[in-house]
Protein backbone atom coordinates (compact mmCIF):
# COMPACT_ATOMS: atom_id res chain seq x y z
CA UNK A 1 0.00 0.00 0.00
CA UNK A 2 2.21 3.12 -1.04
CA UNK A 3 5.12 2.36 1.37
CA UNK A 4 8.36 2.38 -0.29
CA UNK A 5 10.00 1.31 2.63
CA UNK A 6 10.03 1.48 6.42
CA UNK A 7 10.93 4.39 8.17
CA UNK A 8 14.38 3.93 9.18
CA UNK A 9 14.52 6.46 11.80
CA UNK A 10 12.37 8.05 13.69
CA UNK A 11 10.80 11.52 13.17
CA UNK A 12 12.10 14.30 16.08
CA UNK A 13 9.35 16.05 17.39
CA UNK A 14 7.67 19.52 16.44
CA UNK A 15 8.77 22.30 17.58
CA UNK A 16 6.53 24.39 19.53
CA UNK A 17 7.55 27.32 21.67
CA UNK A 18 5.37 30.32 23.50
CA UNK A 19 5.90 33.96 24.03
CA UNK A 20 4.14 36.73 24.88
CA UNK A 21 0.81 34.89 24.49
CA UNK A 22 1.70 33.72 20.82
CA UNK A 23 2.52 30.04 19.89
CA UNK A 24 5.00 29.86 17.43
CA UNK A 25 5.32 26.20 14.83
CA UNK A 26 8.75 25.81 14.13
CA UNK A 27 8.93 23.45 11.01
CA UNK A 28 11.90 21.81 9.31
CA UNK A 29 10.97 22.50 5.18
CA UNK A 30 10.37 18.29 5.31
CA UNK A 31 8.05 18.50 8.28
CA UNK A 32 6.31 21.08 6.20
CA UNK A 33 5.60 18.62 3.40
CA UNK A 34 4.84 16.21 4.91
CA UNK A 35 2.33 18.00 6.27
CA UNK A 36 0.75 19.64 3.24
CA UNK A 37 0.96 16.06 2.20
CA UNK A 38 -0.90 14.32 4.50
CA UNK A 39 -3.42 17.70 4.57
CA UNK A 40 -4.25 17.35 0.76
CA UNK A 41 -4.72 13.57 1.67
CA UNK A 42 -7.06 14.13 4.52
CA UNK A 43 -8.71 16.51 2.20
CA UNK A 44 -9.37 13.93 -0.35
CA UNK A 45 -10.51 11.89 2.07
CA UNK A 46 -13.10 14.35 3.42
CA UNK A 47 -14.67 14.51 0.11
CA UNK A 48 -14.32 11.02 -0.88
CA UNK A 49 -15.06 8.67 2.47
CA UNK A 50 -18.23 6.16 2.18
CA UNK A 51 -20.40 6.87 5.33
CA UNK A 52 -20.22 3.29 6.48
CA UNK A 53 -15.89 3.42 6.31
CA UNK A 54 -14.20 3.31 9.86
CA UNK A 55 -12.71 6.83 9.68
CA UNK A 56 -16.01 8.16 8.26
CA UNK A 57 -17.79 7.13 11.22
CA UNK A 58 -15.16 8.22 14.02
CA UNK A 59 -15.43 11.35 12.24
CA UNK A 60 -18.65 11.63 12.45
CA UNK A 61 -20.56 9.57 14.88
CA UNK A 62 -23.58 9.30 16.05
CA UNK A 63 -25.06 12.01 18.31
CA UNK A 64 -27.54 9.19 20.30
CA UNK A 65 -25.77 5.68 21.38
CA UNK A 66 -29.50 3.91 21.38
CA UNK A 67 -32.01 5.89 19.55
CA UNK A 68 -31.46 5.78 15.46
CA UNK A 69 -34.25 8.67 15.03
CA UNK A 70 -32.50 11.27 17.40
CA UNK A 71 -29.05 10.41 15.47
CA UNK A 72 -30.66 10.87 12.14
CA UNK A 73 -31.98 14.06 13.36
CA UNK A 74 -28.77 15.07 14.97
CA UNK A 75 -26.77 13.76 11.36
CA UNK A 76 -29.22 15.97 9.63
CA UNK A 77 -29.03 19.34 11.51
CA UNK A 78 -25.15 18.93 11.99
CA UNK A 79 -23.26 16.67 9.55
CA UNK A 80 -22.64 18.95 6.42
CA UNK A 81 -21.86 22.13 8.67
CA UNK A 82 -18.97 19.97 10.36
CA UNK A 83 -17.62 18.44 7.00
CA UNK A 84 -17.31 22.38 5.98
CA UNK A 85 -16.23 23.01 8.85
CA UNK A 86 -13.36 20.30 8.68
CA UNK A 87 -12.54 21.53 5.36
CA UNK A 88 -12.17 25.01 5.60
CA UNK A 89 -9.82 24.96 8.89
CA UNK A 90 -7.89 22.70 7.11
CA UNK A 91 -7.70 25.03 4.26
CA UNK A 92 -6.37 27.78 6.62
CA UNK A 93 -3.43 25.85 8.00
CA UNK A 94 -2.28 24.68 4.68
CA UNK A 95 -2.30 28.48 3.60
CA UNK A 96 -0.68 28.73 6.91
CA UNK A 97 2.33 26.76 5.76
CA UNK A 98 2.80 27.59 2.42
CA UNK A 99 2.43 30.88 3.38
CA UNK A 100 5.20 30.62 5.94
CA UNK A 101 7.51 28.64 3.73
CA UNK A 102 11.11 30.45 1.93
CA UNK A 103 12.80 29.70 -0.64
CA UNK A 104 16.25 29.66 1.50
CA UNK A 105 17.82 26.31 1.89
CA UNK A 106 17.87 24.78 5.31
CA UNK A 107 15.66 27.67 6.72
CA UNK A 108 12.94 26.68 8.83
CA UNK A 109 9.36 27.77 8.81
CA UNK A 110 7.61 29.82 11.74
CA UNK A 111 3.98 30.25 12.41
CA UNK A 112 2.69 32.39 14.73
CA UNK A 113 -0.50 31.18 16.32
CA UNK A 114 -3.16 33.20 18.13
CA UNK A 115 -5.75 30.76 20.41
CA UNK A 116 -8.11 31.31 17.24
CA UNK A 117 -5.35 29.45 15.04
CA UNK A 118 -3.68 27.19 18.08
CA UNK A 119 -7.12 25.96 18.26
CA UNK A 120 -7.22 25.49 14.67
CA UNK A 121 -4.28 23.65 14.13
CA UNK A 122 -5.35 21.51 17.38
CA UNK A 123 -8.15 20.28 15.77
CA UNK A 124 -6.70 19.66 12.65
CA UNK A 125 -3.85 17.79 13.83
CA UNK A 126 -6.59 15.89 15.67
CA UNK A 127 -8.76 14.81 12.41
CA UNK A 128 -5.37 13.50 11.12
CA UNK A 129 -4.56 11.12 14.16
CA UNK A 130 -8.28 10.49 14.41
CA UNK A 131 -8.14 8.97 10.54
CA UNK A 132 -4.97 7.35 10.55
CA UNK A 133 -5.22 5.68 13.98
CA UNK A 134 -9.01 4.57 12.66
CA UNK A 135 -7.15 2.98 9.71
CA UNK A 136 -4.48 1.81 11.43
CA UNK A 137 -6.72 0.40 14.68
CA UNK A 138 -4.64 1.89 17.45
CA UNK A 139 -6.53 0.51 20.38
CA UNK A 140 -5.37 0.99 24.27
CA UNK A 141 -2.58 -1.00 24.54
CA UNK A 142 -0.65 -0.81 20.91
CA UNK A 143 2.31 -1.94 20.67
CA UNK A 144 5.33 -0.65 19.11
CA UNK A 145 5.92 -2.13 15.61
CA UNK A 146 8.97 -3.76 13.69
CA UNK A 147 10.40 -1.34 11.72
CA UNK A 148 9.97 -3.50 8.83
CA UNK A 149 6.44 -3.61 9.05
CA UNK A 150 4.56 -2.81 6.26
CA UNK A 151 2.50 -0.06 8.17
CA UNK A 152 5.65 1.16 10.48
CA UNK A 153 5.62 4.40 8.07
CA UNK A 154 1.93 5.06 8.95
CA UNK A 155 2.58 4.53 12.96
CA UNK A 156 5.67 6.16 13.12
CA UNK A 157 3.48 9.68 11.21
CA UNK A 158 1.11 8.60 13.92
CA UNK A 159 3.09 9.16 16.82
CA UNK A 160 5.04 12.21 15.13
CA UNK A 161 1.51 14.05 15.07
CA UNK A 162 0.63 12.81 18.57
CA UNK A 163 3.86 14.67 19.81
CA UNK A 164 2.58 17.63 17.83
CA UNK A 165 -0.51 17.15 19.58
CA UNK A 166 1.04 16.98 22.37
CA UNK A 167 3.01 20.12 22.09
CA UNK A 168 0.07 22.35 21.11
CA UNK A 169 -1.80 21.00 23.78
CA UNK A 170 1.12 22.27 26.22
CA UNK A 171 2.10 25.51 24.31
CA UNK A 172 -1.59 26.60 24.55
CA UNK A 173 -2.10 25.43 28.34
CA UNK A 174 0.76 26.90 29.50
CA UNK B 1 15.85 16.19 11.28
CA UNK B 2 16.35 12.40 10.87
CA UNK B 3 14.08 11.70 8.26
CA UNK B 4 15.89 11.31 5.34
CA UNK B 5 14.61 12.90 1.96
CA UNK B 6 14.10 9.94 0.41
CA UNK B 7 11.66 8.39 2.31
CA UNK B 8 9.40 11.55 1.21
CA UNK B 9 8.30 9.81 -1.86
CA UNK B 10 7.10 6.91 0.15
CA UNK B 11 5.07 9.42 2.20
CA UNK B 12 3.68 10.96 -1.27
CA UNK B 13 2.62 7.84 -2.31
CA UNK B 14 0.04 7.76 0.45
CA UNK B 15 0.31 7.46 4.46
CA UNK B 16 -3.32 7.76 3.82
CA UNK B 17 -3.41 7.29 0.60
CA UNK B 18 -5.81 4.05 1.46
CA UNK B 19 -8.62 6.64 3.37
CA UNK B 20 -10.63 6.52 0.31
CA UNK B 21 -10.66 2.76 -0.20
CA UNK B 22 -9.96 1.86 3.54
CA UNK B 23 -6.88 -0.61 4.23
CA UNK B 24 -3.60 1.56 4.31
CA UNK B 25 -1.71 -1.59 3.97
CA UNK B 26 -3.83 -2.98 7.24
CA UNK B 27 -5.79 -5.62 6.39
CA UNK B 28 -9.40 -6.20 7.59
CA UNK B 29 -7.99 -7.61 10.77
CA UNK B 30 -7.57 -4.53 12.33
CA UNK B 31 -9.96 -3.20 14.72
CA UNK B 32 -12.85 -1.22 13.83
CA UNK B 33 -13.49 1.62 16.06
CA UNK B 34 -16.70 2.35 14.95
CA UNK B 35 -18.50 4.73 17.52
CA UNK B 36 -22.05 3.66 16.92
CA UNK B 37 -21.36 -0.11 17.23
CA UNK B 38 -24.63 -1.53 18.75
CA UNK B 39 -27.02 0.97 17.87
CA UNK B 40 -30.23 0.04 17.69
CA UNK B 41 -32.75 1.17 14.25
CA UNK B 42 -35.82 1.78 16.56
CA UNK B 43 -37.20 4.80 18.53
CA UNK B 44 -38.46 3.28 21.36
CA UNK B 45 -37.26 6.21 23.70
CA UNK B 46 -40.26 7.77 26.00
CA UNK B 47 -39.57 11.70 26.23
CA UNK B 48 -40.62 13.47 29.16
CA UNK B 49 -40.03 17.22 29.38
CA UNK B 50 -38.95 16.99 33.02
CA UNK B 51 -36.09 14.53 32.77
CA UNK B 52 -32.51 16.61 31.88
CA UNK B 53 -30.83 15.48 28.76
CA UNK B 54 -27.14 15.13 29.60
CA UNK B 55 -23.90 15.28 26.61
CA UNK B 56 -21.95 12.14 27.55
CA UNK B 57 -18.11 11.33 26.58
CA UNK B 58 -16.92 8.09 25.85
CA UNK B 59 -13.47 6.46 25.88
CA UNK B 60 -11.71 6.29 22.98
CA UNK B 61 -8.29 4.81 22.10
CA UNK B 62 -6.88 7.49 19.89
CA UNK B 63 -7.50 11.44 21.72
CA UNK B 64 -4.74 12.12 24.15
CA UNK B 65 -5.58 12.92 27.54
CA UNK B 66 -3.91 16.16 27.48
CA UNK B 67 -6.50 17.21 25.00
CA UNK B 68 -9.61 15.81 26.36
CA UNK B 69 -8.56 17.85 29.23
CA UNK B 70 -8.05 20.83 27.35
CA UNK B 71 -11.27 20.90 25.75
CA UNK B 72 -13.09 20.75 28.33
CA UNK B 73 -11.63 23.36 30.05
CA UNK B 74 -12.21 25.58 26.51
CA UNK B 75 -15.44 24.60 25.83
CA UNK B 76 -16.93 24.63 29.31
CA UNK B 77 -14.98 26.69 30.89
CA UNK B 78 -14.27 24.31 33.77
CA UNK B 79 -11.56 24.27 35.47
CA UNK B 80 -8.34 22.81 34.98
CA UNK B 81 -9.22 20.20 38.08
CA UNK B 82 -12.93 19.48 37.11
CA UNK B 83 -11.80 18.80 33.33
CA UNK B 84 -8.82 16.25 34.77
CA UNK B 85 -11.50 14.28 36.99
CA UNK B 86 -13.88 14.32 33.94
CA UNK B 87 -10.99 13.20 31.59
CA UNK B 88 -10.03 10.45 34.18
CA UNK B 89 -13.37 9.33 34.35
CA UNK B 90 -13.63 9.25 30.87
CA UNK B 91 -10.43 7.18 30.52
CA UNK B 92 -10.70 4.51 33.31
CA UNK B 93 -14.87 4.45 33.44
CA UNK B 94 -14.97 4.59 29.97
CA UNK B 95 -17.62 7.27 29.91
CA UNK B 96 -18.37 10.66 31.76
CA UNK B 97 -21.03 13.03 31.80
CA UNK B 98 -19.91 16.65 30.85
CA UNK B 99 -22.86 18.66 30.71
CA UNK B 100 -26.85 18.59 31.03
CA UNK B 101 -29.71 20.83 30.06
CA UNK B 102 -32.58 20.98 27.44
CA UNK B 103 -32.24 18.20 24.38
CA UNK B 104 -30.81 21.98 22.18
CA UNK B 105 -28.42 22.86 24.22
CA UNK B 106 -27.31 19.13 24.70
CA UNK B 107 -26.83 19.06 21.14
CA UNK B 108 -24.59 22.29 20.66
CA UNK B 109 -22.60 20.78 22.79
CA UNK B 110 -22.39 17.22 21.05
CA UNK B 111 -21.85 18.79 18.28
CA UNK B 112 -18.59 21.33 19.39
CA UNK B 113 -17.01 18.03 20.79
CA UNK B 114 -17.51 16.36 17.79
CA UNK B 115 -15.96 19.45 16.07
CA UNK B 116 -12.80 18.81 18.43
CA UNK B 117 -13.24 15.14 17.10
CA UNK B 118 -14.46 13.64 20.84
CA UNK B 119 -16.59 10.69 20.61
CA UNK B 120 -20.05 11.94 22.40
CA UNK B 121 -23.35 11.64 22.15
CA UNK B 122 -26.59 13.43 23.78
CA UNK B 123 -29.36 11.00 25.69
CA UNK B 124 -31.73 11.88 28.11
CA UNK B 125 -31.58 10.39 31.99
CA UNK B 126 -34.11 7.61 32.91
Amino acid sequence: MGFGRPCSKTLEPVKVTRRRGVVRLILESVEAEILTGLFDELNDAFESLAPEDAVYQRLYPDGHRDDAAIAAQFRDLTESLLHDERTERLGQCRAEIVASTTTEPGQKLQIGLGPEEARRWLQVINDLRLAIGTRLGVSEDWQPVEPDAPDAQAWAIYSWLSGLQEALVDAVSS
Amino acid sequence: MALRSGTLGALRSGTLGALRSGTLGVEAAAPTIAPQEGAVAESSTEFSADRPWTTVVWNDPINLMSYVTHVFMEVFGYPRSRAEKLMMDVHTLGRATVSTGTRERMELDVNTLHSYGLWATLQQDA
